[in-house]
């Protein structure tokens, strides 16, 4: 099935000195960048492309490359986690319940679940791409845009209902997050909308400078509120690593995850993303105990955190054996690829067997080195938590300013982060959540695409949704979610005033 | 009055002094291309490829900078606005952005007055593909099947752009009805193409070349007036007669207005030797891009020509402007 004297071979290549140096440096630089806010994996790849190309070896450039893209995933949890600002947008989801944890003093837990949960997902994902990786990619090739809406509709809806105590303030904040996100150039004509004759506003906002203001600008307003200068923790920190019952509630939360990212990240596009709240999804669904969820379950930080580390390995697929960039650190990747003479797609695996073995042993390894590195940081990142909120809340200030001015080095998304952390402290205050605005932001315009793309080769036959096979199972799974939580609700609704009776 | 004098004097002399410095040392700090568009693309990596041989010939280094976003309209406000001392070059002249959008909206640069051509680098053409598994084998076939059908479907980049036009243009030459599906960029247009969601698609040689090796596509034909060297066996639109000739998406070099003839000269200069060099070419011809140089007086005459087609397309094909 699969090429063991390949596998055998990359590990050779993987194993020499240069080539573990360089998967070093990209696994703590992608930690690093994971854990600061702003600076993101493509951005830094982009910024050591010059060097990589003084590198001889293509394998040792994209090594390091790939390390820091999935070292970034490692990283992007732990701010969710501390601060309840997420990194990326893949952990999102992980604020709701890894942010309670931190707030009842197991920040230690959460952290050290989500760095084990995304090795084991990790691992998980680069064992399916060493047995599966072609025949999987031609299967993503199905997905159409009929079949994307469907999934956006799905992973929506989702988020809509898990990632808030009431549905329709959920719906609320979702729309929102649908209309945030069609400011700017429309996704197929390249027109300008909703700019307002703003100039700035004509270029689409950024994911970075909303989750920021958000969560991060709008925390810290919040925290004005309380007059005692407190620390994050109300409570004392207890265990500063996951206790063996976390392990086991959270073990097949994981293997769930990493599953779950593995085949969901194969997708281009918002793969890590779906991944996520799909997995979280999942979890609330299976768990023993799901009135825990959103109170800081453990299942709900690990699940999530692994699912977007399979996604990040398994988006390699697509790209080394399609040559299709699912993202814009694997876009960056096939750019070094290129530049190296090696073009990406179905030869590379026949024609560079070294690049691609090479590649995937120095992930098995890079995945370990990741564990190592990380767990001993939890201790570090947990004890950060006892600085007092006086000292942390000025310092969050300037690394989300920094942060967000460095995406784009653009003043004007900086007071668009100051207006979104007020509004952010405004919803809080009426018991918005603001996870499925952020998560609608991500997913609408690619929701928006594939709708319009769909309808474009129908003729404006709504029917394509449905009757395609992929597409309507998913539609069908959607319908069938939305009324399944309409009749609890009903019932819910009819019990209560029975019981007041 | 002496004061207002000796201000006077000041300042012609600093001016001067810092006209002559600047023309004397230039290059003395290293050189920043502004590639309009994300990393990855096919503009970003000619761009760090140009940026990979410079060296050899600019004792000052010569960096690649993205300014996404804004459909690349952002990158060429920062150049247009940016001091006109060789310093911050765009890369990316005649795009899709310069030929082809400005006949649609408003822009906030005047392409004519705001730049100064410096030399052209490379043509992206435009190929047209169907996938392997497809029944059309020929462009005839193609024809055929769009004469029985309602309409047929084409995957595009983003409306509007060259690739949109060439293939309505295609349409209306061969009189068969095309809805063309615009996307998020060439990467998002190929994967549909590949993955048989409609029925034809394309777009320049290096995106659909290594599926075209591979045998998941079947390029059709080329919209240019002679074949592309970098796809030689794929006959043009012309040969098969068809009238579909464009300027594809080009490639080229520009500075601020006002920016010193001497600058523009030796840039222009060092990018004839850089097009001229074995190693780029050697790495151009990998990424299946055409080495396609032309220096600034030339470019000039062609942008223009290229920009009025584009312009003319429009009108004939009645796409809606805004």
């Amino acid at each position: 099935m699969f090429d063991v004297a390949g596998l055998w071979q990359g590990f050779q290549l993987a194993f020499s000195p240069v080539n573990l140096l360089w998967c070093l440096i990209g696994c703590v630089l992608g930690t690093a960048v994971g854990v600061l806010p702003g600076l993101g994996p493509a951005a830094t790849i982009a910024l050591l492309l010059p060097i990589s190309m003084k590198m001889g070896s293509p394998v040792t450039a994209i090594i390091l490359m790939s390390g820091i893209f999935y070292g970034a995933m490692y990283g992007g949890s732990t701010t969710s986690i501390l601060l309840k600002i997420p990194g990326e947008a893949a952990s999102v989801v992980t604020c709701i319940d890894g942010y309670q944890m931190a707030k009842k003093g197991r920040a230690g837990a959460a952290l050290g679940v989500a760095a084990i949960g995304s090795f084991v997902a990790g691992t998980i994902g680069l064992v399916g791409m060493t047995v599966m990786a072609p025949p999987l990619a031609e299967a993503a090739l199905k997905f159409g845009p009929a079949e994307y809406f469907s999934l956006t509709v799905l992973g929506l809806l989702l988020a809509t209902y898990l990632a808030s105590d009431s549905p329709l303030k959920g719906l609320t904040m979702a729309i929102f997050g649908l209309l945030l996100g069609s400011i700017g150039l429309d996704p197929l004509s390249g027109a300008v909308r909703f700019d307002f004759g703003v100039a700035d506003l004509q270029s689409n906002l950024d994911f970075v400078t909303l989750a920021m203001g958000l969560f991060g600008v709008g925390e810290i307003l919040i925290s004005l509120e309380s007059s005692k200068a407190a620390g994050i923790l109300t409570t004392t920190i207890k265990n500063v690593f996951p206790t063996l019952a976390d392990l086991a509630r959270s073990g097949w939360a994981m293997v769930r995850g990493g599953v779950i990212g593995f085949f969901v990240g194969i997708l281009p596009g918002g793969g890590a993303v779906l991944s996520s709240l799909l997995s979280y999804a999942v979890e609330k669904k299976v768990s023993k105990h799901p009135e825990e969820f959103g109170q800081g379950a453990i299942e709900g930080v690990a699940g999530p955190e692994s699912a977007n580390n399979a996604a990040a390995s398994s988006s390699f697929i697509p790209l080394l054996t399609l040559g299709i960039p699912g993202n814009a650190s694997t876009a960056m990747i096939f750019a070094a690829l290129l530049i190296h003479g090696i073009t990406p797609g179905p030869f590379l695996i026949k024609e560079h067997a070294d690049v691609f073995w090479g590649v995937v042993a120095s992930m098995y390894i890079g995945n370990v080195m990741l564990l190592v590195l990380n767990l001993p940081l939890v201790g570090v990142w947990a004890q950060l938590l006892r600085v007092p909120y006086a000292f942390m809340a000025p310092l969050i200030m300037v690394l989300t300013l920094v942060g967000v001015y460095s995406v784009n080095n653009s003043v004007f998304d900086i007071w668009v982060m100051l207006v979104m952390g007020i509004f952010g402290y405004l919803a809080r205050k009426l018991k918005f959540d603001l996870g499925p605005l952020l998560l609608a932001f991500v997913l609408g315009p690619i929701m928006e695409r594939s709708l319009r793309q769909a309808l474009l080769l129908s003729h404006g036959d709504f029917g394509i949704f449905f009757m395609r096979p992929i597409s309507g199972a998913l539609m069908g799974v959607a319908v069938v979610f939305v009324l399944y939580n309409l009749w609890a609700a009903r019932k819910q609704k009819r019990q209560a005033p029975a019981r007041a009776a | 009055m002496l004061r207002r004098i000796w201000t006077v004097l000041a300042t012609v002399s600093t001016v001067l002094v810092a006209a002559t410095t600047a023309v004397a040392a230039y290059p003395d700090k290293p050189i920043q291309l502004i590639v309009p568009y994300g990393a990855g693309g096919s503009t970003d990596v000619l761009a760090r490829a140009f940026a990979q041989v410079a060296p050899k010939y600019v004792p000052q280094p010569v960096v690649v900078v993205n300014k996404t976003g804004g459909g690349g309209i952002p990158g060429r406000v920062d150049v247009a606005r940016s001091k006109p001392d060789g310093y911050t070059v765009l890369f990316g002249w005649g795009s899709g952005e310069d030929l082809v959008v400005p006949h649609q909206r408003p822009l906030p640069y005047d392409l004519f007055k705001d730049f100064e051509t410096v030399c052209r680098v490379s043509v992206h053409s435009i190929v047209l593909a169907v996938p392997a598994a497809s029944p059309y084998k020929t462009l005839a076939d193609l024809v055929k099947a769009g004469k029985s059908k309602d309409y047929l479907t084409a995957s595009v980049s983003t409306k509007g752009a060259s690739v949109d036009i060439t293939f309505l243009l295609f349409g209306k030459a061969a009189g068969i009805n095309v809805t063309t599906v615009p996307g998020s960029g060439g990467a998002d247009a190929i994967t549909k193409l590949v993955g048989g969601h409609v029925d034809f698609g394309g777009g320049h040689p290096s995106e659909v070349l290594p599926h075209i090796k591979a045998g998941r596509l079947r390029g059709l034909a080329v919209a240019l007036e002679e074949r592309d060297p970098s796809v030689p066996d794929i006959p043009t639109f012309r040969e098969l007669g068809f009238d579909v000739v464009t300027a594809g998406s080009v490639k080229g070099i520009a500075v601020p207005k006002g920016t010193p003839k001497e600058v523009v000269a030796y840039l222009e200069t060092k990018c004839k030797e850089v097009a001229a060099d074995a190693e780029f070419q050697k790495i151009m011809k990998d990424i299946g891009q055409p080495v396609m140089y032309q220096g600034a007086d030339e470019y000039s005459v062609w942008f223009k020509k290229a920009y009025d087609q584009y312009g003319g397309l429009y009108k004939s094909l009645g796409i809606e402007t805004k």
